[in-house]
């Protein structure tokens, strides 16, 4: 058996007659940055929201440090329906809610920001550690926790500094600019101390100046925190620059895998990317 | 400083204790006081002013001008004799009507002696905020219980102040679930409900339920429990049915939500006038003759600490997810929070306080009946919450007490006719009131969307902080 952190066999993601995943194989190693890349529509977020509990796929498991979090096969008017391959391989059934696959360790960021709006800097990352509470309602009603609380309200404002938005803590979330608000959104899924982080287009609308810094961001916390990195991005050179290895898909299914030197020579990429003359 | 603020507090605390127990001794020698004049030395000067009035009376049919006038002074002196045993104990008799009131401000003075004596031992010898609301919320208490004593339990201030604490509770429980959890529900009033049947067959007493049960053979139950226990076991039952309620429903999302909990509150109106159900229920009948309170002081704690166990709640760890919900429910649960079981928890613990707030809106009633509890009861309490700002506790309770004053007492006037030098002012009938009524809210609505205090609190510190300019520092 391969000791991978996170493995996604076979998973195929079907709404209604689209394929939008087909038969996406592949894995990420402990320590490792890898990155899903592709074109617009490619299926990249709809494999992140398979991996994440979002949506159920329709076919295929994904697996984290060998055990099953997610599974299943084609059902109902699926099964009619299903156009993708390997049918019936997987006939368990896992469907865990997002905030389950959380608590296992993986954590996520959104594509299009998701901040708490009303609240603070600092109230969006302590509500991130409301899953390291031992404390029941009564408790924490009753304020008994209080030497609970201190610690994750230590916590959270350790994730802030780490992410360089201390001074800021006091501010309504929203108000920060688009780059702080990234920030901010990766120091709140680090608040629930994952060991794998799954970045969706963490650079999204980000000068080049600004998703340099980001790529350096990403890989100092990477080795501060020991984790493994899961991202999709649209930016070349910031995947090309701190990738280990690379998967491109296009209309859902896998064309190309391999560190970013190979990537950057595939013709199916090349020609995905920017079209083939047709003659 | 140290010790001056601690003799200042040594001496107020002497002060309220001496107060309380001066008060309360003169109280005892009063009370035989006022029962001997009642009976004894009342009775002789009403028999004498009788005699002397059967005097003038005889006078007078023997029409006699000089004895009618000489029995009349008689009369008169007798009578001014039973003014003046009224007047001989008027400092005692103040002191009497006065005593509960000594008593509430000598707590008043404990509790503010106690304040100080804290600030002595504190670091910066501040008075810390804490302290100011113990003493804020004692002088509250004290206000309402000489209230009370003064104008009476029966006078419309005080009505508007028992009416308005028992709408507080119900408001800020619906905002805890429409407010900080965004689960948009209607069923406040069938929780109400839940709570007020709870408490009222619960605590009448065995002996009246043969009059009360009286088309169903006494009713089912034969015993009766004391008003706490009852309270609070009408707020478990409320939570009970809300627990089995939001297995399916709240899966729902927003407006379905709505529907579905405004339909359960209907369905339960119905159930509990159901005829089948009269030995438990007395069917479509009144419950009456249960526990309910003899000082408004009671509705006041009650509600007070229940709205305090919701701010707790809501100020933990748990508030802050279901905030998280509110404003984002992927994101919340992309953060590991159960979506499932926070609006759960939410749910139950609003409609434990709704049946806590229906319990004390029966005891304020006296009476309860299912079809008083009717959906615009619900939209009661909502405009409440709406206009008191969505996620602010403080803005349910003002608004409360505000709404309850203007469409009790406030507005009554325009429900009567006006007539003005000959003129009868247009328009001012009976009904009229709500017509204004519904204006105002409509002017609230388009002019205040987000309510009085929006998602704000009222605090003392933001209203004694000093205002800060631009660049200038915060003040802690």
């Amino acid at each position: 058996m391969t000791n991978h952190e996170l493995e996604l066999k076979n998973i195929t993601m079907q709404f209604g007659g689209v394929v939008a995943v087909d038969n996406l194989s592949m894995y990420v190693d402990s320590g490792e940055i890898v990155a899903l890349i592709g074109p617009n529509g490619a299926g990249k977020t709809t494999a992140f929201n398979c991996v994440t509990g979002v949506y159920k796929p329709t076919n295929g498991q994904v697996l984290y440090r060998n055990s099953v979090i997610v599974s299943n096969h084609p059902q109902g008017k699926m099964a009619a329906l299903y156009a993708g391959q390997d049918a019936g391989i997987y006939k368990e059934t896992v469907e865990p809610t997002p905030d389950k696959i959380t608590k296992l360790g993986l954590a996520r960021t959104f594509q299009n920001i998701r901040l708490f709006k009303t609240q603070t800097v600092f109230e969006n990352v302590l509500i991130a550690t409301h899953l390291h509470r031992t404390s029941n309602l009564l408790t924490a009603a009753l304020h008994l926790n209080y030497k609970e609380e201190r610690k994750l309200r230590e916590l959270a404002l350790e994730m802030l500094r780490v992410v360089g938005l201390e001074d800021l803590k006091n501010e309504i979330a929203t108000s920060l600019p688009y780059g702080k608000q990234r920030r901010l959104e990766i120091a709140r899924a680090l608040a629930t101390k994952p060991k794998l982080l799954l970045l969706d287009e963490p650079a999204a609308g980000m000068n080049p100046q600004e998703s340099d810094d980001l790529a350096q961001f990403i890989v100092s916390i990477k080795q501060k925190f020991n984790l493994s990195v899961f991202l999709i991005e649209h930016h070349m050179d910031l995947v090309m620059d701190i990738s280990d290895r690379i998967y491109v898909i296009d209309f859902g299914k896998l064309i190309a895998h391999g560190t970013p030197g190979q990537i950057q020579d595939n013709p199916d990429v090349i020609a995905a990317y920017l079209g083939v003359d047709e003659q | 400083m140290k010790t001056n603020k601690i003799i200042i507090s040594i001496l107020l605390i002497i002060c309220a204790v001496g107060l309380i127990i001066y008060s309360s001794g003169s109280q005892d020698g009063l009370d035989e006081l006022l029962l001997r004049m009642d009976t004894q030395n009342l009775a002789d000067s009403d028999a004498k002013m009788q005699k002397a009035l059967g005097r003038v009376q005889e006078s007078i049919l023997e029409n006699d001008r000089n004895k009618i006038l000489r029995n009349l002074d008689r009369y008169t002196e007798t009578f001014s004799q039973k003014l003046d045993l009224g007047g001989q104990n008027a400092a005692d008799l103040f002191i009497y009507k006065n005593g509960p009131s000594a008593n509430a401000i000598s707590i008043l003075i404990f509790a503010i002696g106690i304040a100080i004596l804290l600030s002595a031992f504190d670091k910066n010898g501040r008075l810390k905020l804490p302290s100011v609301y113990f003493v804020l919320v004692v002088a509250l208490y004290a206000g309402v219980y000489i209230a009370e004593n003064t104008i009476g339990s029966n006078s419309m201030l005080m009505t508007v102040l028992k009416k308005g604490v028992i709408y507080a509770l119900i408001a800020v429980s619906m905002n805890l679930l429409n407010g900080f959890t965004g689960l948009f529900s209607l069923g406040q009033a069938g929780f109400m409900l839940i709570g007020a049947y709870t408490y009222a067959i619960f605590t009448i007493p065995p002996a009246s339920r043969a009059q009360v049960y009286q088309y169903y053979d006494g009713g089912l139950i034969q015993f009766a429990m004391p008003a706490v226990p009852a309270i609070v076991l009408a707020g478990i039952a409320a939570a009970f049915f809300a627990f089995l309620i939001g297995l399916p429903v709240l899966r729902l999302k927003s407006d379905y939500l709505a529907i579905a909990t405004l339909g359960f509150a209907e369905i339960i109106r119905a159930i509990f006038q159901y005829d089948g159900l009269g030995p438990i229920t007395n069917g479509s009948n009144l419950l009456r003759r249960f526990t309910t309170f003899n000082t408004a002081l009671f509705p006041f704690i009650v509600a007070g600490v229940s709205i305090m166990l919701i701010a707790l709640v809501i100020n933990s760890t748990y508030g802050r997810s279901f905030k998280a919900i509110r404003d984002d429910e992927v994101a919340a649960e992309a953060m590991g929070i159960n979506l499932f079981r926070h609006k759960q928890m939410s749910f139950v613990i609003s409609s434990f306080f709704a049946g806590v707030g229906g319990a004390l809106l029966a005891m304020y009633q006296t009476t309860v009946q299912a079809s008083a509890f009717k959906a615009s009861m619900t939209y009661e309490i909502l405009l409440i919450v709406v206009i008191g700002g969505m996620g602010s506790i403080t803005g349910s309770v003002m608004t409360s007490f505000l709404f309850v004053a203007a469409s009790e007492w406030w507005l009554r006037f325009l429900d009567n006719d006006l007539i003005i030098g000959g003129f009868q002012v247009p328009l001012l009938r009976s009904g009229f009131r709500m017509v204004v009524f519904s204006i105002v809210i409509m002017i609230m609505v388009l002019f205040y969307r987000r309510g009085i205090m929006g998602d704000k609190e009222f605090t003392l510190k933001k209203l004694f902080a000093p205002r800060v300019k631009k660049g200038g520092k915060e003040h802690d």
